[in-house]
């Protein structure tokens, strides 16, 4: 199993939520999140905005899906300009339903 | 190492700290999140025209799928369910006992129970001592 952490624009949350939901996926976790990247923030005119505003969209899913999820998220969310996000996908060994107890998703 | 990433239901937080307390491993990071599950996207929402006027309740709840809700923007639309985000992280041996425990205070059986995730974790430290590894956490 991985775990997708997609860090994406707010505005673009709905849209790439949707589409999840109709590849079939519609389980998730979202927060919203503070920070920054590469560009160092934002400078509009003479104000800099240091940390921005994204939504951190969780989902755990099982290895096979990973391609196809990370390619849905992208056409959704990507727009061309910087402050799209990224993609982190790192390993989850077990995970368990709390509501059974039983193994698996 | 392992994190155990665990999402469960707002009002069991104070049970799930006591019984983790109880054992012995009491620290934790803790988030407010929202989030859904398998349920297929479905939602509860107000849906007027299938109330009849004969009902007794003056809001009738219908699981409806999210993307009808948008689509007809329909009222009272509840998309995700708050939780609470629990991580923690355990060496390994005590991994497994602190997700049984976890079990054990928050199965209730009903749907929206939430999820225990396992993963690995390579490395810790702890700032104030500058210790590595285990060492930085229990």
């Amino acid at each position: 199993m991985k775990m997708i952490r997609a860090f994406i624009r707010p505005e673009k949350e709905q849209e790439v939520v949707l589409a999840l939901e109709g590849i079939g996926l519609p389980s998730l976790t979202k927060m919203p999140v503070f920070g920054r990247g590469k560009q160092k923030g934002l400078q509009v005119g003479p104000v800099h905005y240091d940390e921005l505003p994204k939504i951190l969209i969780m989902i755990v899913v099982e290895d096979a899906d990973i391609e196809r999820i990370v390619k849905v998220i992208r056409d959704k969310a990507a727009t061309g300009f910087i402050g799209d996000g990224k993609i982190f996908v790192t390993h989850v060994l077990h995970s368990y339903t709390i509501r059974t107890g039983e193994e698996g998703l | 190492m392992k994190e155990i990433t665990a999402i469960i239901r707002r009002d069991k937080l104070p049970d799930t700290k006591k019984a983790l307390d109880e054992i012995g491993y009491s620290s934790m990071s803790i988030q407010s999140v929202e989030g859904r599950g398998k349920q297929s996207g479905a939602i509860c929402a107000e849906m007027d025209s299938e109330i009849p006027m004969s009902y007794c309740s003056n809001v009738k709840l219908t699981p409806t799928p999210s993307s009808y809700a948008i689509e007809h923007t329909l009222p009272k639309v509840a998309l995700y369910v708050p939780k609470r985000m629990l991580t923690i992280v355990a060496p390994d041996e005590v991994a497994m006992k602190l997700v049984k425990e976890i079990i054990r205070v928050n199965m209730t059986g009903k749907v929206g129970d939430g999820k225990i995730f396992i993963s690995p974790l390579e490395n810790a430290f702890r700032l104030r001592t500058g210790e590595t590894g285990c060492d930085a956490i229990v």
